[in-house]
């Protein structure tokens, strides 16, 4: 497992990188908070340290990805170091609830311990927590609404209690 | 960096001269001279994760816009165009808007 390290990185830095997925949109919130779990221990097993996490709620996709036309977007910003992205990746890619994932690198060289983290305690929970979008809420107020989206048409606006939806 | 603006200016100017002298400047019309936007306002970043700000730079079919159109520099038609190829992976918008 030794890395050649590059030589551009200065010794003893981070590289801040942001990752985007999207999740298929019948996640259900336990779902969504799992893969962030799951995340969360790979960038901060390997050192990295989280600035941001945020749930960009259910969205309308340009273009059909992976037989869906909407996702739940999922945006991280960190500091990593080497191998740390792919080590992300790879295991994004063997999740099936996620249908698209993209890692962009900001800033190289980044001092870890002189940039401040927007973490704060409610912050995995609000990532896990996706909002009804308009259209889920539009569907369940009216009766004759198409029933392609079986489990949010049960649970529309109010908060379902965890664990009752089906994942 | 603003001398070699000015000297461009300065050239584009002389070439309409030398067409004839069409522009009247009238306000507006042909010879409007377009500004980058992002560089008339540098507080716009251009940032795939802002799709409704891309979505000027991109015409209905999808397709990105010209820098002869839109009027970018080409340090910002650069960005813009990194920035859509992104937004694209991600689905917020169109790699193409088909005709059906």
């Amino acid at each position: 497992m030794a890395r050649l390290q590059s030589l551009s990185d200065a010794p003893g830095t981070s590289r801040e990188y942001e990752t985007v997925y999207i999740l298929r949109p019948n996640t259900a919130n336990d779902g969504v908070a799992e893969i962030n779990t799951k995340v969360k221990g790979i960038i901060e097993g390997m050192g990295g340290k989280i600035l941001k996490v945020d749930n960009w709620g259910k969205r309308r996709l340009a273009y059909e990805v992976a037989k869906e036309r909407k996702g739940i977007y999922l945006y991280w910003r960190y500091l990593a170091t080497a191998g740390v992205v792919e080590e992300t990746e790879r295991n994004l890619r063997m999740l099936d609830l996620v249908i698209r994932f993209m890692t962009v690198r900001l800033d190289d060289s980044v001092d870890a311990e002189a940039r401040p983290s927007e973490i704060d305690d409610g912050a995995y929970e609000r990532a896990a927590t996706t909002a009804a979008d308009e259209e889920d809420m539009f569907l369940a107020r009216g009766d004759a609404a198409p029933a392609d989206d079986d489990d949010e048409f049960e649970n529309p606006v109010a908060e379902a209690p965890p664990g009752t939806e089906a994942n | 960096m603003s001398r070699t603006d000015d000297d461009i200016d300065d050239k584009s100017d002389d070439r309409r001269g030398g067409k004839g002298g069409r522009g009247g400047g009238g306000g507006g019309g042909l010879n409007r001279r377009k500004v980058c936007r992002f560089c008339a306002e540098a507080t716009t970043l251009i940032d795939y994760k802002n799709p409704q700000l891309l979505r000027s730079f991109v015409t209905d079919r999808g397709k990105m816009v010209p820098r002869r159109i839109s009027g970018s520099c080409a340090r910002h038609q650069r960005a813009i165009s990194t920035a859509v190829r992104r937004a694209r992976m991600l689905a917020l918008l169109p790699i193409t808007v088909g005709g059906e």
